[in-house]
């Protein structure tokens, strides 16, 4: 299961059941009235909703998810920017197994950099804005070629900015 | 139901520019229609269905990205105005001259993407507009960018009207804002009625946006001649997002006015300002400013509290919406004895569905780490198409249905019941497919898609073809009304 096809599940399960609650109360309506949800439904589903919302923040966001973990030294970096409409990269190969931050430039307007598996499947992402490097760390586990796309309408060629990379072991 | 009858008999006597009102919802019917044709010429190319130059794939990018926005803004303002007209006077030459600077906006915006080839989105993210690699000129950039400046001082200007007029009659913001009842000991009663405290809510938060939008719009004009002006790009994508965020809210936020006012018709019971009720919209004021960092949550460089601030809010933003509006429509449906469905009905009551259904995938894209995988993704139109076209374009819908509603018990025909299920299966199945699109990392906003990814966009043209069809019944029914009731 990847992070997508949860999120997508997760979502359409959420979705369908505030339609059903809908549906429901939808017939009710054209019979006789019936009784409805009282004043301490409401407050149970405020309170509820609140205690989620506590447990999710908690554990989405500890750690702090763009935090970098490799230490400055030994980090493998690989410098990226994006110019309308091509990407530059100052290596074009990556290691296995180990932490790689991106430091993401922009060369004129706003870009997203943004890097696909082979199956085309979204790893991660950053903005590439001017006058700021965004830096965004990921470990690959899988040899093979990676690929770049622009995930920020920069252009009439935004379509057409897209490039590649190799990770390998022992590179 | 003696406050149900109280009410609609003041209507029936007191009925604010209706005609002006019914003009603007005709303009915006019509106006919506050639948008959805943009969309779907767009569907349709990426499906590789037709060949669409890339150029003017942008263009109807961006025609289509402002226009649509400027539609939700220009029906929930007609729905704002027309229904706090019933509580407080307000001046008709505000209203003409609103209608008259949205459309010196809209025809700056079409001259510069038609005749000056503009295409930096509907977003024009500083300093895209500056820099098109010559396939447009400082003059169209200026246009477009004018044009927002037209809208939203026309926008403004409303908002100032009914400001100033809540605030002189129910006790100033407080009063208006229901805070009495809110966090005091005021009474159910005596506190102002729904469309009082969204109304005086929704004007606080779109009056700063407003004003905030025009400080980057003009800016980013001064720089298109004068480039040594440069703007912080960070900063400018701040205020960029915090307008636009805070103004397509503030349209469904209006347009959810014409469920107060006119749901109870048919339920029979009015909707109250209780104590949740003014709380939560409390709530809305301050979740509204305080979101829109969830805009921004892959610029790394933003401050943390900033950007765990837009995960939160961003879930909070959602318990307003289920726990009271929805909550309270249920509540209502619940109660309602026999309750007749006609497409006002039933347009009104799909919008809140599609609003508090659209949520969810919004804020589960507002958790930082889905946001990772999932931002400028299909994903993302995924969501706010849900709570567009099935939320805030439906209840504008319902609305226009009632005002030309048949006098006496006639029915909805069934050539109205087919488009209304045409309307919302197709809208179903063209959100579904952007959002199958997303979890398939499909990113948004290219003009040319692989093959791998031309089945959903060949099926989310089909469903268009059926929601276009459905929103074209509505526009000619609402046009038809209109000339019966020229007639009599």
């Amino acid at each position: 299961m990847t992070l997508q096809s949860i999120v997508l599940a997760t979502s359409l399960v959420l979705m369908m059941l505030i339609a059903a609650i809908f549906i429901s109360a939808i017939r009710a309506a054209s019979r006789p009235a019936s009784a409805p949800p009282s004043e301490k439904s409401r407050s149970a589903l405020i309170w509820g909703l609140l205690a989620i919302g506590v447990l999710v923040s908690v554990v989405s966001l500890n750690p702090y998810p763009h935090s970098i973990t490799a230490d400055g030294k030994l980090a493998e970096t690989v410098n990226v920017t994006g110019y309308q409409w091509y990407w530059e990269l100052d290596r074009d190969s990556v290691p296995l197994d180990v932490p790689v931050v991106f430091n993401a430039h922009a060369g004129d307007v706003t870009h997203g950099f943004g890097v696909t598996n082979a199956e085309g499947r979204m790893l991660f992402q950053t903005q590439a804005i001017p006058g700021y490097i965004n830096k965004v760390e990921y470990v690959f586990t899988e040899p093979g070629t990676y690929q770049i796309v622009c995930l920020e309408y920069c252009g009439l060629a935004h379509h057409d900015m897209r490039s590649e990379f190799t990770v390998a072991s022992g590179t | 139901m003696a406050t149900v009858t109280a009410a609609m008999s003041h209507q029936s006597e007191f009925e604010p520019q209706a005609g002006a009102v019914k003009f603007t919802m005709l303009l915006a019917g019509l106006v919506l229609l050639l948008m959805m044709l943009a969309g779907i010429t767009m569907r349709a190319a990426q499906a590789d269905l037709i060949s669409v130059d890339p150029t003017l794939f942008y263009q109807l990018l961006t025609v289509h990205g402002a226009g649509m926005v400027g539609l939700a803004g220009l029906t929930g303002g007609a729905i704002y105005w027309y229904f706090c007209g019933r509580y407080v006077p307000l001046l008709p030459g505000v209203y003409w001259t609103f209608l008259a600077l949205f459309l010196l906006g809209v025809a700056l915006i079409l001259g510069a993407i038609f005749i000056g080839d503009f295409a930096a989105a509907w977003t024009f993210l500083f300093p895209l507009p500056a820099m098109s690699q010559g396939v447009w000129g400082p003059n169209a950039a200026a246009a477009f960018l004018l044009g927002y400046v037209s809208i939203g001082v026309a926008f403004l200007l409303l908002h100032l009207e009914v400001g100033r007029k809540l605030i002189a009659g129910y006790g100033g913001i407080s009063g208006a804002l229901g805070w009495p009842l809110a966090f005091g000991r005021g009474a159910s009663e005596d506190a102002p009625p729904p469309t009082v405290i969204a109304a005086m809510a929704t004007t606080i938060f779109n009056a700063i946006g407003i004003v905030v939008g025009a400080a980057v719009l003009l800016s980013s004009i001064v720089n298109l001649y004068v480039p040594a002006f440069a703007v912080d790009a960070l900063l400018a994508k701040n205020m960029i997002f915090f307008f636009g965020h805070v103004f397509i809210n503030a349209s469904i936020y209006m347009a959810v006015i014409a469920v107060y006012e006119i749901v109870p018709e048919y339920t029979g019971t009015p909707w109250k300002s209780s104590r949740a009720f003014a709380l939560a919209w409390t709530a809305v004021l301050l979740f509204v400013l305080a979101v829109y960092p969830h805009h921004l949550l892959q610029d790394m460089v933003m401050p943390p509290w900033m950007l765990v601030m837009g995960q939160v809010v961003s879930y909070l933003s959602g318990i307003p919406l289920l726990a009271v509006t929805a909550f309270s429509l249920i509540v209502y449906l619940r109660k309602a004895d026999a309750m007749r469905w006609d497409l006002t009905a039933a347009l009104l009551v799909l919008g809140v569905v599609g609003w508090s259904v659209g949520s969810i995938p919004a804020i589960i894209d507002g958790v930082i780490s889905v946001n990772e995988v999932m931002h400028n993704t299909q994903w993302v139109p995924g969501h706010f198409h849900t709570y567009l076209l099935l939320g805030e374009i439906a209840m504008s819908f319902g609305f226009m249905m009632w005002l030309v509603r048949p006098t006496g018990e006639a029915a909805t025909s069934g050539l109205s019941w087919v488009a209304y299920y045409a309307y919302l299966g197709g809208g179903t199945g063209f959100v579904l497919m952007f959002l199958i699109g997303g979890a398939v990392s499909v990113p948004r906003r290219w003009a040319v898609h692989l093959p791998q990814w031309f089945l959903q966009d060949r099926l989310a043209t089909l469903f268009a073809l059926f929601a276009i069809a459905g929103a074209t019944v509505f526009v000619l029914r609402f046009a038809a009304g209109l000339g019966r009731r020229a007639e009599r």
